[in-house]
């Protein structure tokens, strides 16, 4: 009977592994030298399952900062004590992300990262909570997830108010920079949870930033055809569309719109999965030309951050992400906070973690700082547009790395 | 606002050719076997990922691809009813629906360990093309597709019509007996039915291809719709099904056009439950190759 239940949990597990292998060539070494103190951080992603290629992004960027901070001599102020990192997967089910938090807790981690789900992340904070475990959050953006007075969980990056009012004051700054003020503003959302709530921002921000939101259509991700859509959009003539949805959605409105000359100055994705995916770009290299997006991303002015890139891209083959740039340095503030805790003690971390002050970080942001509920109070979305295939860029002012196309003339009626 | 109208027309009759192949592939299978054949929508992602493939590795344009993945889904098809429906054809109607559902749970997780969860999107030159139609935008990718599904509809009911394997399906769907009486070889056609729902279901991926995305889940969105149509066109009636594709098609689009928010879905839905409490038998009245 336990045989039987726990061999389909092996062979995920086995999955995983074959998925995610650095985890244990890092895990084996540690094992063998018990004499060293270790450090014991878990992760909960979904690296199997729908999210799998995303979340193996993450975990690749969380993986360079393990082995860059154990290359460097480990954590200093606990003897060079090394990272040592164990696996939980979620499959992104809210269940499985209960139990592989418990267990890891149960294993002795210092603090969790993860989980790739706001969903997910809702049910998991009561877990680790409950235990008194730091719990540092990744790709999760719904705002009320540190909602509740909750002690120990933390989110580095922007979550959707940040990144929804960020991202349009950013273009309306950039617009009247360039000359061409922005009046009239139309949103295409997916009906889900995030879509949602980017669109409720994005309505009550109209008022604050002088706007009119002229249309708003929510849509259900799985359809097949925005055409009626985005001609409703048209007939409202917008000089903005921003767009809040996932991947397949994103591609075929931003097709559609290119066709029924939509009429707008620029297209702009707010949080959106497609339009600054390296690998949507690279496949849909004529479409894909001068499109904005509100992401988190790295700060190009960091010598840092073009080295981590470099590294990133020598050992994986490919783009540093913006998922890999949250992974990684959602590490390096667990570990700014570990040397400053010279401890592994879990209420010690997290004291160190709420006062955390980081300087030498490679996000378009001020410093690093939680705010009393976890929040970063500097979390900034960069503006970015697609340049010579590649994401650049053009806002906040101060990381812009080249100018902004604007108005986009392929978008004019 | 009539162009905003026309527009909705143009786009809802285009996607509703398409709905119209994968739901007669379905109705054909429900007319033959008797069973709601849960896994179409990922027999679907299926021919989505074979002409995906084609043209990557070998350059095999996305239509031309439907002369290779026509006869393989066939095969394919006839394959699955042999070792998976036909030997429990015995047991309970509602256990032979959810061997159905565990083969789509089954061919889309096959799909994520093959090819991880990551949409893909085949660009070919042809990709943007488009034109108007007066105010109206014709795009040419979802214009072919409509098309050949609407030829391949067509093609597949003349067969069945006037062709003896067509009519053998047609009596099986008609009275099983009776069939087997006359000498039909039922358990032979049978196989030939589910072989030709799993054709059409992939052809019309290969004809999306194009235009849309894939991913191991995307079968879903076009799964559901098809049982929507196939109610509305009658539970096994072939041509009440191509109907009901361009209804629902034209339900969507116009609503999208004039409904506020995402209520577009709840026009198709409703539909679907009020010809079934009012209409059971379909629109255009249930079973047979009609």
């Amino acid at each position: 009977m336990s045989d039987s239940t726990l061999k389909p949990i092996d062979r995920r597990r086995f999955l995983e592994t074959m998925g995610a292998a650095g985890a244990v060539t890092l895990a084996a070494p540690a094992f063998g030298r018990a004499q060293v103190r270790e450090v014991k951080v878990g992760y909960i992603l979904p690296v199997t399952g729908p999210l799998a290629f995303e979340a193996q992004l993450a975990l690749n960027g969380i993986q360079q900062a393990v082995d860059e901070i154990n290359g460097a001599g480990g954590i200093k102020s606990l003897g060079g004590a090394r990272i040592t990192l164990l696996p939980g997967d979620t499959q992104n089910k809210v269940e499985l992300g209960n139990s592989e938090a418990a267990r890891l807790i149960d294993q002795g981690v210092t603090a969790i990262i993860g989980p790739f789900s706001s969903l997910v992340a809702f049910s998991v904070r009561q877990v680790t909570e409950k235990n008194k475990t730091p719990f540092l959050l990744l790709a999760t953006v719904a705002d009320n997830v540190l909602e509740g007075g909750l002690r120990y969980t933390f989110r580095m990056q922007p979550n959707a108010r940040a990144m929804a009012t960020l991202t349009v004051g950013n273009m309306i700054e950039m617009a009247k920079a360039a000359g061409t003020p922005i009046k009239r503003v139309a949103i295409m959302h997916e009906d889900g949870n995030f879509g949602t709530t980017m669109g409720n921002h994005v309505e009550a921000f109209a008022g604050k930033m002088g706007y009119e939101l002229v249309q708003r259509v929510p849509y259900n991700l799985r359809s097949p055809d925005f055409t009626a859509e985005l001609s409703k959009v048209k007939a409202a003539r917008p000089d903005l569309l921003l767009i809040s949805g996932y991947y397949g959605d994103s591609k075929i409105i931003a097709e559609t719109a290119g066709k029924l000359r939509i009429g707008v100055h620029a297209l702009v994705g707010l949080a959106n999965a497609a339009y600054s995916n390296p690998r949507f770009i690279a496949e849909n290299r004529e479409l894909t030309d001068h499109l904005f997006d509100g992401n988190y991303w790295h700060n190009p002015q960091s010598p840092r951050a073009r080295a981590v890139f470099e590294a990133y891209q020598k050992r994986f083959s490919s783009v540093m992400s913006n998922h890999g740039v949250q992974g990684y340095q959602v590490t390096f503030v667990l570990k700014d906070a570990l040397e400053r805790a010279a401890s592994t003690d879990r209420e010690k971390v997290r004291d160190a973690i709420s006062k955390t002050n980081l300087t030498d970080h490679i996000l378009t942001q001020d410093a690093i700082r939680f705010d009393e509920a976890g929040e970063n109070v500097n979390a900034t979305p960069a503006l970015l547009q697609v340049q010579g295939a590649k994401p650049v860029v053009v806002g906040p002012a101060r990381f812009v790395e080249a100018k902004p196309v604007f108005p986009v003339p392929k978008w004019k009626g | 606002m009539t162009w905003l109208f026309f527009q909705a027309v143009v786009s809802g009759l285009l996607l509703g050719g398409v709905y119209g192949l994968v739901a007669s592939g379905l109705s054909l299978i429900f007319g033959v076997l008797r069973i709601i054949n849960f896994a179409h929508g990922a027999v679907m992602m299926l021919g989505m990922y074979a002409s995906y493939w084609l043209f990557v590795l070998l350059g095999v344009d996305p239509y031309l691809s439907i002369l290779l993945t026509g006869p393989l889904f066939f095969g394919i098809g006839v394959l699955i009813q042999r070792l998976v429906i036909e030997p429990n054809r015995a047991a309970a109607e509602h256990n032979q629906l959810l061997i159905t559902l565990g083969l789509a749970l089954f061919f889309e997780n096959l799909a994520l360990v093959l090819w991880q969860g990551d949409f893909r999107t085949l660009r070919v030159s042809y990709s943007g093309a488009s034109f108007m139609l007066g105010d109206v935008l014709v795009e040419v990718p979802r214009l072919i597709a409509a098309g050949g599904a609407l030829l391949i509809a067509l093609a597949l009911w003349a067969f069945l019509r006037w062709t003896d394997a067509g009519k053998a399906i047609r009596a099986l769907s008609e009275e099983q007996e009776g069939a087997r009486l006359v000498g039909i070889d039922v358990a032979r056609m049978r196989g030939a039915a589910f072989g030709i729902g799993s054709a059409c279901v992939a052809v019309a991926g290969a004809l999306v291809t194009p235009f849309f995305y894939i991913a191991p889940d995307v079968g879903e969105s076009f799964n559901i719709m098809a049982f929507v149509v196939v109610v509305l066109g009658g539970m096994g009636n072939f041509l009440g099904a191509l109907l009901g594709g361009f209804i629902v098609g034209l339900a969507e689009s116009l609503g999208a056009a004039f409904l506020p928010g995402s209520l577009k879905q709840l026009v198709v839905f409703a539909l679907f439950v009020i010809v079934l409490l009012l209409r059971p038998q379909g629109l255009f009245g249930a079973r047979g190759g009609r």
